[in-house]
């Protein structure tokens, strides 16, 4: 079976924040991260951490849970300090080998640029936390409604999201154990052409293309069998509704909005 | 000879370092998603030219269980030798890979050749056998699974029936002339004649080809017919080894671990609570058979 924790994936709770409607959720977290990547100085970034931090305590999220959740994707923090170290110049040089020049500028622009990549990423991975996918694709197609309009097909594009989003774990799961299988008919399964790497390749996305195939049919035939008609008409068992909780939260980011900006400025 | 000795597995091997007593479960049966240790500490010797069972609730480790027998999986903690042979080791797993032919549930969702020789030759051709000798071998392995080699030879395997999908996989493992059989439901989602005649095909390579078998099942009336020993799981750990009647004695013990007993001997311990008890033959009441004769025994006794 594979494991391996999925950037964000639904940790279940009861928290406020996990029971704040989810188009709000989409919504503040959307204006967190932009208040996040304007912030300029190192205090506007210390204040805007204080209030990530203090959303992830709100949401019940231990420290480790959070951190395991943006480790897959920390490579690209990492990856984006490496250039800036080295291609960012300015101020006292540090050190110097060939063409590679490590610099004041540089490393002040890898430390704030990787601070503020990793704040972003934990603010994403909150709402992943906290939202199920189904919640997720419920708020992305009451946003893109408006665009329902000009013929863009905003339900069934919600729908297409929560589907992919619901077997992507499925298909790693059988990914595995057709890999499992076809290793024990002793299958050399490596990407090298000149090893019979192909045919070992094939030997996996055959039976995975099949399986997907096979799963589309069974479900487009049980959405048939229920009935499923598209979005025009659908009603919602538990419509979304904003509640006073939702106020708060959006008082939050309010608030954190004029935090991190007033502290950008104080520093100027 | 494949042995077990002080097997556990996690999947999580790096919390399970932290936690390394893999001691008390707390799912009633089966093992809770979260849960660290999907095998504690197993042991045991599945001895050559055997029909070993294996049975437990869904989640009770089962699979991942077969899994180290031809080293996909390899312990956590604990040593799994196959011929004396400690498979740990990369290469010494791959060479037993030959020997211990192991067949998925749902086998035919693997298939990917266009065509079905060419499915079947695939395990073959990995252990490189000359190319020809592929066409006796593929033609021996369909034979043996009951399919007209020259009728479905060239076809697609997707073309073919589900019945006959799943011969064509399980031809696909026995082409390579495993001396050890694993199946992991082999019979799951067949309808009764299906699911009769690969039994049957099952237990005609035990009977005459002298195949050590291991068959994970959930039917209990197949695994006390066909079993020499079985082995129950129960969350990660053995909760039960030995012949079917010593396994399936306590029905009540059975029962709380999420285990049936076979029918005739459910139904004769429902008897047996009604005030009739049938004589019990020492071998167990596991065919309809066996039960039809022990009541007759009893009326003849009463009389």
């Amino acid at each position: 079976m594979a494991r391996s924790i999925i950037f964000g994936r639904y940790s279940p709770g009861k928290s406020p924040i996990h029971r704040m409607d989810p188009r709000l959720k989409l919504t503040a977290v959307l204006v967190a991260m932009v208040v996040i990547l304007m912030s300029n100085t190192y205090p506007a970034l210390a204040v805007a951490a204080a209030f990530v931090i203090g959303f992830y305590f709100v949401a019940r999220i231990p420290a480790s849970t959070a951190l395991k959740s943006i480790a897959p994707l920390l490579f690209i923090v990492v990856l984006t300090a490496l250039l800036n170290l080295f291609f960012v110049q300015g101020g006292t040089v540090y050190a110097q080998l060939g063409p590679l020049v490590i610099s004041q500028e540089g490393v002040h622009f890898a430390i704030f640029l990787s601070l503020r990549l990793t704040l972003l990423l934990c603010m994403a991975s909150l709402l992943t936390l906290t939202t199920t996918t189904l919640d997720l694709t419920d708020a992305l197609e009451a946003m893109l409604k408006p665009f329902a309009r000009f013929g863009f097909p905003a339900h069934e594009f919600a729908m297409v999201m929560g589907i992919a989003l619901r077997f992507l774990p499925q298909f790693a799961d059988e990914l595995h154990t057709i890999r499992q299988a076809q290793l024990s008919r002793g299958a050399k399964i490596t990407a090298n052409p000149f090893k019979g790497g192909l045919s070992g390749l094939s030997s996996l996305m055959v039976p995975l293309f099949t399986s997907a195939f096979r799963h589309a049919e069974t479900l487009s035939a049980g959405m048939d069998a229920r009935c499923y008609h598209g979005g025009s008409g659908r009603t919602r068992l538990d419509p979304l509704t904003f509640t006073r909780l939702d106020v708060a939260g959006l008082v939050a980011i309010a608030a954190m909005a004029v935090c991190v900006v007033a502290a950008g400025m104080f520093h100027m | 000879m494949i042995e077990f000795r002080n097997v556990s597995y996690s999947y999580d091997p790096a919390a399970a370092a932290k936690a390394p007593d893999a001691g008390d479960a707390q799912a009633d049966w089966g093992n809770s998603p979260d849960e660290l240790w999907a095998l504690r500490d197993v042991s045991f010797t599945l001895n050559d030219g055997e029909f070993f069972g294996i049975a437990g609730h869904t989640g009770s480790g089962k699979s991942t269980l077969v899994q180290h027998m031809n080293g996909l999986v390899a312990p956590t903690s604990g040593t799994v030798f196959v011929d004396g042979v400690d498979i740990s080791d990369k290469h010494a797993a791959s060479r037993v890979r030959a020997n211990v032919g192991l067949v998925f549930q749902y086998p035919e969702h693997q298939l990917f050749a266009s065509s079905v020789f060419d499915d079947v030759a695939f395990g073959p051709r990995n252990m490189g056998c000359p190319e020809e000798d592929m066409e006796r071998i593929v033609r021996e392995a369909l034979q043996t699974v009951d399919l007209d080699f020259d009728a479905v030879r060239a076809r697609s395997p997707f073309e073919l029936s589900g019945g006959q999908q799943r011969r064509v996989a399980f031809a696909g493992v026995l082409a390579m002339h495993p001396r050890t059989l694993i199946l992991d439901e082999p019979a799951a989602g067949l309808d009764p004649e299906g699911r009769r005649e690969l039994l049957a095909l099952v237990r005609r390579l035990h009977g005459d080809m002298g195949v050590t078998v291991v068959m994970i099942s959930h039917s209990m009336d197949d695994l006390a017919v066909m079993a020499d020993r079985i082995l129950v799981l129960n969350q990660g750990s053995v909760w039960a080894l030995g012949a079917p009647a010593e396994v399936f004695a306590d029905a009540q013990a059975c029962k709380s671990i999420g285990l049936d007993v076979p029918a005739p001997q459910r139904f004769a311990n429902v008897l047996k609570e009604r005030g009739v008890a049938l004589p019990q033959p020492a071998g167990g009441l596991f065919t309809r058979e066996s039960l039809v004769e022990a009541i007759a025994a009893a009326y003849r006794g009463r009389r």
